[in-house]
Parts: structure tokens; C-alpha cells; sequence
């Protein structure tokens, strides 16, 4: 009886690791508001850079402009939560839902706005099925999404560019659908841009679906490990499935924005969220290897390339410039996350 | 004997891991020409013990002598050098690479200074593979080829290494019966030649068919050596766990009922299990033995709906599951505990909390939401239940000893309140406390008039929980014993395919 | 000694790549409405088109093998053309290109070190220097465009010798035929293999992984700094137009999926990866012939890689689905059957 005694205790080396980890209870917190450190410090250097920094007008900017590659985050955070790298034809939803929305004003604004979202969400559902399914590599599977897609549109509309009047006017329709689309981007509610909006209530939105829902607890098991909740009786090819067509609903929600901001439609908008949001997704805190961060570090991520990108425009700096540092700062992040996540022993992947 | 020259001698060698000491001042030796059974629970430090001698720890301390020389090993090429040949459990084979690469990895011949020499690898490999019966085309990719011809490939790579001390774990888990009786004549054949074999298996009676003598490991110590002459497999059994049997098992409180909880009728997936029917009773403990590939998990995951299944019918408590989906049958509530927690059991990048309520997310949900309120207590009563070690919900399951991660996926489980659950090696490499623990869960749920049913490669676990044993052999049902004839020999004959 | 039977299946699949080139340019040739498809002019077109994504291509085959991924090449690439066409005043071509190359091999060894020391994935890493690299090059030539008086070189890669192939073409095949034959037939060169396909047996026998992937890591960028040189040379101008950068990644991805390199590693050839650029160059080409633009070419494109994509996941399912099947069941079950 001796023995067994002995093994219910504590071990020592095991109340080692206990201890550990109440130390890092912290670094806990860390893992979700980490990147807020970052975004602080920013603060501070924005305030030393220029006066106009810390007024709410230039937040107020600051958030406008990141509020396009926020939306698109929020949607490529769900494939990177369940561990399938990433949606590269992101910048297709966004393209396709825009120019369709655009295509199917002469229906009326708001079933024209249906339309754009479902068409997206028809690529995303398409990208869920073959990966979920067939459990097909994500990365290349989206890379021929983004391909034949590209080659779809140029066909459909002839390598041209739709303007939302002219889709109306040559059916010798009122051209108010037309108006309001336009305005979707300039709108404002309470002095607060429309956009950014929708933004917050997109990232609340996904935060209480991630954190609140079956589907989100699901999806952070699918992301720790694919087998296991397998095992567990999770459903995992239908949570693939949802977390592509949550990214796809996102991309094309951010497909309309960027539609309306440029005027029309065209098989080139979207080019380059689909790294773009990558890089903030992992900043973030999410890591490519699956179920870890929150949406909240991700917004965070985007709120520091946001700052980052701001501040260098008042000291400066031009964009390209900015992708250097922006890069570095990226690839730093991302080191010292996956030092710490090993220092923690948690670096199983 | 004792003139018999030692070709290997470790002297109190000791290997920490942070927080546990895996081998704790072993002495060990084997003589030339000997083969020398290297025997323990799993967990017990003997594959910790061999991976020392193949140079995989830059750190140990106690000194390790080869032929009466001290040499240091803390690099593979360096063991390789000294002669230390290891053929591992698992395939360390590259599958989309030819066997010829795989066999001549690191010493591929070379012409002209920088060309490989093809010629001179088909000949070279051909030589080798036929030290070990096989006749394949060196060029084959090793996915082509079966797991058994890949694990022959296997000891013929190490072979090729003129290794004067050959390690072997567990080289018969993919084999056939003649592919195991060929390969103790390539043992004896190597005795005869004067090498030195460690060998490490779970398989008593081939220990007593290959073994001179004997090594026996307890929790990272040395319990006992020997010679194997000199001992039954129940001395062996009885040094490995420490404790004579009977102590371990609590009396069952209850009868096995007379309703059938579970009924399987004619389930097929071809290829792993043919034509399989049984039936359980409310309250018992039903066993399944079969050696390894008699297809007993894969029967299990085909009958929860992980694997697909052929044809066949499932009832629980006379209804009949829908097969397919484990959610249905999680919910129809039956359950299995995965054989293999690392890969498939436990989320190890996540708590215990998370873990624990793994399956149990849906019945939190209401309408797709999740509600947190019944959380907490549900993962502190197993907690409190299992004896669960630290008992922070908020730790780390990646961080905690194989025991205790055993009992969390067992938590997982017992979490879902399953009328039917199906456990999967319970015990595999876990300590004896937690193993304890784990058994007073087995009865008191059968107890309780809940339906386990038991499949295990541990013979005194299944003599001592089980109330009726199926026996499993190469995909078929081959008969059935009663509780009154189970005993380790019978089952182990059993699974065999003899004496029912 | 038996060899194991190979199915004529099998083989056109191990060699999909050639099958698939091979109906390409019969198609395009016999089809009447592909005139010019099958002349010299149009084929040494062709066998240009092919070498800037050939000579990626070289070095992303190595990279796939180790099982890691580089996503910064098409910034090389246009790096390593930015400083060939900006230093060649300065310096000549011959130093300028050097230069060019060595950029390329300073990310290489930059990328190697994050994945191999710091272990980051080499997705993320490679994710962040394809960011850096291009603003470096934007940085460099102020995003705008170079070019150079100079036309001597230019006109001597696309000078036509032997029939359809030009210096240009020939360096490409030679850099192909150079690291196919490292690659397939030196020791080092297995190492690759081994280290892709079984991190844990290679370390065993005494193979340094870190340095594999330091290596691989240089010799891609070093490569597609090669590549990207020898493009701007031949045009002697650069423009920083991100789009040359992304279709030839795209490209070079596709043709390497296609040519059967595994992503997850260990099983890949260079020769197959080159074949399938041939291929997708050929097709695009094609397309052009019967005068569909360029529409018509980048949908069928990723048709092609999205059917081959679905190809493999659809037969290793199968297969996966399939592991652990016992032979002698299945025979058995076939007796009881006949």
C-alpha cells in the first residue's frame, strides 16, 4: 500500500511543474492581451512622434483604416483556429461577393448585398466541403480556388470593371440602389464610420461565437488536435465546413466594403488580404498550429499594425519602408511567442 | 557462466527528465552470445534505459562499458561506431523512400568521388535483405511494401551495421506467427554467431522461447536478475508489478444483470474484423483479448463510429444505433477511451477542464450556446473522483505524468455518465497508483450496472476485472470463457487460437 | 528476387507530369485552330517562358522535400533582378549579378536560421521575409522601374542556337540537370530525402537536420535570385509590379504539386517539377494560340491544380482509409465469396 500512497502524492517533479504553472498564470494573460503591450508601447512613441497622435480624430482614422483588413481577419482567424494554416482565396470571397453584389443591384440594394455575401459564402462552402471532406492540404487547395476563381471573373466580365450606375442605368433602372451602395462605405453613424462599426460588431460577434458556442468550443478542439476530437465524437469535417463559410461571410462582408470604397467592381480587389490578414492573425497570438489566441488577441494584432502603420505615416515613412519594419516586427512577435510557448513546455506541435 | 565473456556492462547509469527520474542507478549487463530479456511495466525505464545505449541522451551519468572499455555515448553515430545496433518499436523507416536508401542511410556507397554507386547499393542492400529471408527489389519504396516486410527491412538495416550488441523492442507487434518463428531462427542464428541481443517484449511466452536470462525493471529501477531457467512467468509477472495479484483487485459489490445492454450482431469492416457478434450484460465486465492485429481496436473504433464500418447491426439497451457518427453513439451513450492518448485521446495543448469536458460540450449547449454554469463542478468531481494530480483544472495536460493524463482521459469519459464504455489499454503505460485508481473506476462502474468492456493486453488486469472474456484472433471471433476458467496462461493460449 | 508488380496506373501517375505535357502539345498541335502552336518561333517562346519558373522551381522542389515552404521567392526574385538592372552601371553585369544572386542567398540563409535555430514554421517566417524583401526592393528602386542601355546580354539570351533553344533556355536545363543530378545521385543529395521523410531516422544516422534546412533554404532564394537575374538580363529592365513576384510563386507551386512533390516531404524530383512548368507554360501558350486571353489561361490553370489537389487528397484518404487492412482477410474473404 506503501507504493500507492507514494503515487498519489505529489511528486516532486510534479509540483514543480504545478508551481510553474501558477507562475505563469500571467503569462496566461499574456497569451491573450500580449500583443496589447505592443500596442501601448506604440501609444507612447505616437504621442512622443507627433502631437496630432493622441486626438480622436486620428484614432478615430486609425481604426477607418484598418477597419477593411479587421473584418477580413476576423474571417481568416477561423481557419487559422482550426489548424488549417490558411484561406488564401480570401481575396477571391471579397472580389466575388463585391462584384456580384454590384451585378445583382438592379434586384434591389439589400437583396444585391444577399446576393454578394451567399455568392462568397458559395466559394467558402465549396473550400469547407474538399477540405473538410477529402481532408485536402488548405494552403494549395486555396491557392487553386484563388487561380480559377480570378480566371472565373475575368471571363464573366470580360476583364472589365463594373461601375454600380452603369449596371442599372443600362437596364434604364433609378440609379438610388447604385447611390446607396456607394454610400455604404461613406456612412456614418454617430460621427463613427459605418465601417468601423461593423467592424466591432464583428469581432464581438466572432469573440461570443468562439468563446460561447458549440461551435467555437468545437472548433478550438478540431485546432488542438484533429484526432483527438475526432475521438472526442466531434463532427469534424462539419466544423471545418462552418469555420471556411465564417471566413468566407467575413471576407465577403469585407468584399462589399472594399467594393463600395473603390466605386466598382473588379476581379483584382481584395489582392494582398489574403497575407495581409495572415500576418495579423498570427500577431496576434494565433498560431498556425491551431486552437490558441482569441479574437481578441487578434484584433489586437490588427490595432498594432494599424498604430504602426499610422505612426510611420507621421514621421514619414512611405509604404514600402513600412513593410520592412512591419515585417520585422511581425517575425519578432512571432519569435518570441514560440520561445515562450516553449519555455512553457507548451510547444507540442 | 561466469567465464563467459561481458560484452556490455552499464554501471549505475541514472536518466532525469524534469521531474522524474526514468532510470535511477541501473546496473545492467549482458554477456556474449546471450540473448538477455529486458522485462517491465511500461513506464518502467527500460526503453529510456536502451535509448541511453543508443546514444539519444547528450546526459546521463554512470558509466557504460563495451567489451570492458568505457565508452561515452551520447550521439546515435557514436553507439552505432561502438557497435550498439537498435531496432525500434516503432518503424523508423523513411516510407517515401526506396529500401535501399533506408538500409545504406549515411554510408551510401560512392564512385568517382561524388556519385552514388547504384550498382553497388542494389548489391549491397540484396546482400543484407537476404540476411533476414526477404527477397524484395531494393528499389522499393518503403510505402509499398507491407508493415511486416518493413519491419524484417528493419533488423536487416540494423544487421547491416555488424552490430556486436543488438537491441530489439518489441520486434514481433507487426509480425505473423512464421514471421515470429523466423525471425528467433535469425536470433539464434545471431547467438550462435557470439552477438550480444537485449530484448525487450510483453509476449511472456516468447521470452521464455528466446530468453537465457533475465532483467526485470520496476519505476525506473532494477527489481531483479536471473536466469530465465530459473523462473515461471508468474515470478516474472509478480516482479514486474511488485505486488502479488489479489491485492489489487477490489471485490465486485454487485451481480452481473441478466438484461443485455449491448448486442452486436454479424458487424463486418473488411480487411481489419469479419462477421463479429456478441453481447454484454448490464454490470459487466466484458473482456476482449487477442494479440496484437487480432483487430480488437479497430472493432471498437468501427463499433463507436470513428472508422467505417461494412455491414453489421449494433443494439444498446434494444435500440439499435444508427452507425457512423460517434456523436449518435455518444449520445445512444456508449463511449471509447482511445488506445493511444498522445495521438488521439488527449488535447495536449489544452487543460484539464478543457479536456475533461471534451465530449461533454454538447449537453452543456443549449441551442448552440454554451452555458458555463454546471462547468466547474463537473470537472472538479472528476477530479475529486480520479484522484487527479495537481488538481488544478487550469494545468496543462501536456504537463502531467502518464498516469494522471490516463485518468483525465478516463475523466473525459466517465464525464458523460456512458451506460456502455469501452476501454482501450486503461492501464498502458501508467504508474501503479494511478493504475489502482483507474481499476476501483472499472468496478464501480460495473457496479453501478453500467456495461464495460475491457480490451487489454495487460493478462492480470483482465483476470482480474473481467466477468467473461471474447476472444479475438486474426479478425474472428474464435470463442468465449467464463470468469471460472480465466486464468493469465489460459488467456494467453486463448489468444493464441488454442486451448477453447 | 520479385519485383513488385506495377500497374500501368501507377506509372502514369509517378510520371503524370510528362503524360500531361505530352497530350498538351499533341492537342495543341493537331487542333486546327492552333496554327502556330508547332513552330520554331513558338516553341522557343515557350522554352523562355519556362525559365524563369524552371529555375524556382529547382530550388522549391528542394525546400518541399525537407517538408518546409518558401513564400518569399517571387520577392527575391524581383530583388535579385532590381540590383542585376540597378548596379549594372556601376558595377558591370557580371558583378551586378552576383550581387543580385547574393541578396537572394543572404534571405536563404536569413529564412534557414529563423526555421532551423529559432524554430519558427517556415510558412510564418517565410511569410514575414517575402514582406521584408519586398519593401526592401521597393526601397531600393523607389518603386518605380530600371532598365539599362545596355542590350548586348539581353539580345544574347534570346540569341537562337541549336534549333529552338537559346543561352537563356540553356542555363535553365543546366541549373535543372546540375541539382536533378545532386540531388538524385550524390550521398549529400539523398540527405535531402531523408530528412524530409523521417526527421528522426536521419538524425539517427548521423545527419545534421538544421544544416539540411539552412541549405535548402539557401540554395531555393539563391536559385530564385538566380532566376530573377537572369529574367531582368534578358529584358535589361525591372519593374517593381508585385504581380511577376505572386504568379510565379503560384506557378512554381502548381508545377511542383503537379510534378508530384509531397508537401509534408521526403518524395519529390526536380526533372518532374521542371516537366510540369513545361506543361503549364505549353497550356498557357496553347491557349494564347487559339487566341483566348489571358482569362481563359490562369482559369485552366488552376483548374488543373485544383483537380490535381483533389487527386492526391482523394487517394491518400483512400489510402488512409485503408491502413492497417490485413491482407489475409481480405483473401480470405474472396474465397469465401467465389
Amino acid at each position: 500500500m506503501n507504493e500507492l500512497n507514494n503515487a498519489n502524492a505529489l511528486n516532486p517533479g510534479e509540483s514543480q511543474r504545478f508551481h510553474k504553472q501558477e507562475r505563469n498564470a500571467f503569462l496566461r494573460l499574456y497569451e491573450i492581451f500580449g500583443i496589447y503591450f505592443v500596442a501601448v508601447i506604440l501609444l507612447f512613441v505616437g504621442v512622443f512622434v507627433n502631437t496630432n497622435f493622441f486626438t480622436a480624430d486620428n484614432f478615430l482614422n486609425v481604426l477607418r483604416n484598418i477597419a477593411l483588413l479587421g473584418i477580413a481577419s476576423c474571417g481568416m482567424a477561423f481557419v487559422v483556429y482550426i489548424g488549417k494554416w490558411c484561406d488564401l482565396s480570401l481575396p477571391s470571397y471579397m472580389a466575388l461577393s463585391g462584384t456580384v453584389a454590384i451585378a445583382c443591384l438592379p434586384f434591389g440594394f439589400v437583396p444585391a448585398l444577399i446576393c454578394g455575401v451567399l455568392a462568397g459564402m458559395a466559394i467558402g462552402a465549396m473550400n469547407g466541403l474538399v477540405v473538410g471532406w477529402l481532408n485536402a492540404n488548405p494552403i494549395l487547395w486555396t491557392l487553386a480556388v484563388v487561380y480559377f476563381m480570378e480566371g472565373f471573373m475575368r471571363f464573366t466580365w470580360s476583364n472589365n470593371q463594373i461601375y454600380p450606375d452603369q449596371v442599372l442605368e443600362s437596364r434604364g433602372l433609378d440609379t438610388t440602389a447604385a447611390d446607396h451602395f456607394l454610400a455604404i462605405f461613406q456612412t456614418d453613424i454617430l460621427s463613427i464610420p459605418l465601417i468601423v462599426v461593423v467592424m466591432i460588431l464583428m469581432f464581438v460577434l466572432c469573440h461570443l461565437v468562439l468563446t460561447r458556442t458549440r461551435f467555437g468550443l468545437f472548433a478550438k478542439y478540431v485546432g488542438s488536435s484533429l484526432e483527438a476530437a475526432k475521438s472526442s465524437g466531434v463532427n469534424v469535417k462539419l466544423i471545418v465546413l462552418y469555420s471556411f463559410l465564417a471566413t468566407a461571410f467575413c471576407g465577403s462582408i469585407a468584399g462589399i466594403f472594399i467594393t463600395s470604397l473603390n466605386k466598382l467592381g473588379v476581379f483584382y480587389l481584395g489582392q494582398g488580404y489574403d497575407f495581409k490578414s495572415v500576418t495579423a492573425v498570427v500577431i496576434g497570438g494565433m498560431m498556425q498550429s491551431g486552437g490558441r489566441g482569441s479574437m481578441i488577441g487578434v484584433f489586437g494584432g490588427v490595432l498594432v499594425i494599424g498604430l504602426l502603420s499610422n505612426i510611420m505615416n507621421f514621421i514619414g515613412i512611405n509604404t514600402f519602408q513600412q513593410d520592412i519594419i512591419t515585417g520585422s516586427i511581425f517575425i519578432l512577435v512571432v519569435g518570441f511567442h514560440q520561445y515562450q510557448l516553449r519555455s512553457q513546455g507548451k510547444d507540442y506541435a | 557462466m561466469s567465464k563467459e565473456r561481458i560484452s556490455l556492462r552499464m554501471k549505475r547509469v541514472t536518466k532525469a527528465f524534469p521531474g522524474t527520474l526514468a532510470v535511477d542507478g541501473v546496473d545492467f549487463d549482458v554477456r556474449q552470445g546471450e540473448v538477455h530479456a529486458l522485462l517491465g511495466e511500461n513506464g518502467a525505464g527500460k526503453s529510456t534505459l536502451m535509448k541511453m545505449l543508443a546514444g539519444s541522451f547528450a546526459d546521463y551519468t554512470g558509466e557504460i562499458q563495451i567489451n570492458g572499455e568505457s565508452v561515452s555515448l551520447h550521439t546515435p553515430s557514436e553507439a552505432i561506431e561502438n557497435g550498439i545496433g537498435m531496432i525500434y518499436q516503432e518503424l523508423s523507416l523513411a516510407r517515401p523512400i526506396t529500401i535501399a536508401e533506408n538500409v545504406l542511410v549515411g554510408r551510401l556507397p560512392k564512385k568517382n568521388f561524388l556519385m552514388l554507386d547504384k550498382k553497388k547499393m542494389r548489391e549491397e542492400t540484396l546482400k543484407i535483405l537476404e540476411s533476414v529471408g526477404l527477397e524484395l527489389d531494393p528499389f522499393t519504396f518503403v510505402e509499398d511494401i507491407s508493415p511486416h516486410e518493413a519491419q524484417l527491412v528493419e533488423i536487416a538495416k540494423v544487421m547491416s551495421h555488424n552490430p556486436s550488441i543488438l537491441v530489439m523492442d518489441e520486434p514481433t507487434s507487426s509480425l505473423s506467427r512464421q514471421e515470429v518463428e523466423k525471425l528467433f531462427h535469425i536470433i539464434d542464428d545471431l547467438k550462435a554467431k557470439g552477438l550480444a541481443i537485449v530484448y525487450i517484449s510483453h509476449h511472456l511466452p516468447e521470452i521464455f522461447r528466446v530468453a537465457d536470462r533475465f532483467t526485470v525493471m520496476r519505476d525506473g529501477k532494477k527489481i531483479a536478475t536471473g536466469d530465465i531457467s530459473d523462473v515461471t512467468a508468474s515470478d516474472i509477472v509478480n516482479m514486474m508489478v511488485g505486488k502479488s495479484m489479489t491485492e489489487f483487485y477490489k471485490k465486485r459489490a454487485s451481480e452481473v444483470e441478466s438484461k443485455k445492454a449491448l448486442v452486436v450482431e454479424h458487424i463486418t469492416r473488411e480487411g481489419f474484423f469479419h462477421d463479429l457478434s456478441f453481447h454484454a450484460y448490464k454490470g459487466e465486465i466484458l473482456g476482449i483479448v487477442g494479440l496484437a492485429g487480432a483487430g480488437r481496436s479497430e472493432m471498437a473504433r468501427s463499433m463507436v463510429g470513428i472508422d467505417p464500418m461494412d455491414s453489421g447491426r449494433i443494439e444498446i439497451n434494444g435500440k439499435v444505433l444508427k452507425l457512423g457518427s460517434y456523436s449518435r453513439a455518444i449520445k445512444a451513450g456508449m463511449v471509447y477511451l482511445s488506445e493511444d492518448r498522445k495521438n488521439d485521446g488527449l488535447f495536449l495543448r489544452l487543460s484539464v477542464k478543457e479536456n475533461v469536458l471534451a465530449a461533454k460540450v454538447t449537453d452543456f449547449c443549449n441551442c448552440g450556446i454554451y452555458s458555463k454554469r454546471h462547468e466547474g463542478k463537473t470537472v472538479r468531481s472528476m477530479i475529486e473522483k480520479l484522484y487527479i494530480q495537481p488538481p488544478n483544472p487550469n494545468v496543462g495536460v501536456g504537463n502531467l505524468s502518464g498516469g494522471n493524463q490516463q485518468k483525465v482521459l478516463l475523466g473525459k469519459w466517465l464525464a458523460c455518465t456512458p451506460d456502455i464504455i469501452i476501454l482501450d489499454e486503461p492501464s498502458r503505460g501508467v504508474d501503479v497508483g494511478a493504475k489502482s485508481i483507474i481499476h476501483d473506476v472499472i468496478i464501480e462502474l460495473a457496479d453501478m450496472g453500467k456495461t464495460v468492456i475491457l480490451l487489454t493486453s495487460d493478462l492480470p488486469e483482465m483476470v482480474g476485472l473481467a466477468d467473461r472474456v471474447m476472444v479475438l484472433k486474426e479478425g474472428h471471433m474464435i470463442g468465449s470463457m467464463e470468469k471460472a476458467q480465466l486464468t493469465e496462461e489460459s488467456i494467453l493460449l486463448a489468444a493464441n487460437g488454442e486451448g477453447i | 528476387m520479385h519485383k513488385k508488380n506495377i500497374s500501368f496506373f501507377q506509372l502514369l501517375d509517378k510520371n503524370r507530369a510528362l503524360a500531361m505535357l505530352i497530350i498538351a502539345v499533341l492537342f495543341f498541335w493537331i487542333h486546327p485552330g492552333a496554327r502556330n502552336f508547332m513552330t520554331v518561333y513558338n516553341m522557343t517562346t515557350i522554352l523562355k517562358g519556362a525559365s524563369l519558373s524552371g529555375i524556382c522551381a529547382v530550388g522549391f522542389t528542394l525546400i518541399f522535400i525537407i517538408g518546409q515552404i518558401d513564400l518569399s521567392i517571387g520577392s527575391v526574385l524581383m530583388l535579385s533582378g532590381m540590383l542585376t538592372i540597378g548596379l549594372q552601371p556601376a558595377l558591370g553585369w557580371t558583378l551586378s549579378a552576383i550581387v543580385g544572386v547574393l541578396s537572394g542567398i543572404a534571405v536563404g540563409l536569413v529564412n534557414g536560421l529563423l526555421v532551423s535555430k529559432v524554430k519558427i514554421n517556415s510558412f510564418i517566417v517565410t511569410l514575414g521575409t517575402m514582406i521584408i524583401v519586398r519593401g526592401l526592393m521597393h526601397l531600393y528602386c523607389d518603386g518605380g522601374a530600371k532598365s539599362v542601355d545596355d542590350f548586348a546580354i539581353a539580345d544574347w539570351l534570346e540569341m537562337q542556337v541549336l534549333g529552338v533553344f537559346t543561352p537563356m533556355t540553356l542555363i535553365t536545363i543546366g541549373i535543372v540537370a546540375l541539382f536533378a543530378f545532386i540531388l538524385m545521385l550524390t550521398r549529400y543529395g539523398r540527405g535531402f530525402f531523408m530528412v524530409g521523410g523521417n526527421a528522426e531516422t536521419a538524425w539517427l544516422a548521423g545527419l545534421k537536420r538544421d544544416q539540411y534546412i539552412i541549405v535548402g533554404f539557401i540554395i531555393c532564394d539563391g536559385l530564385a535570385a538566380v532566376g530573377g537575374a537572369v529574367f531582368a538580363m534578358s529584358l535589361a529592365s525591372s519593374t517593381a509590379n508585385a504581380i511577376l513576384g505572386t504568379k510565379t510563386l503560384m506557378q512554381v507551386i502548381a508545377a511542383i504539386i503537379i510534378g508530384g512533390t509531397l508537401m509534408t516531404g521526403g518524395k519529390g524530383s526536380i526533372i518532374k517539377s521542371f516537366i510540369a512548368v513545361l506543361f503549364l507554360v505549353t497550356v498557357n501558350n496553347g491557349f494564347g494560340c487559339f487566341g483566348f486571353g489571358f482569362e481563359v489561361q490562369i482559369f485552366v490553370n488552376g483548374l488543373i491544380l485544383a483537380l490535381v489537389v483533389l487527386y492526391e487528397a482523394y487517394t491518400l484518404y483512400k489510402r488512409e482509409l485503408l491502413r492497417g487492412q490485413r491482407p489475409y482477410l481480405l483473401e480470405e474473404l474472396e474465397r469465401s465469396n467465389s
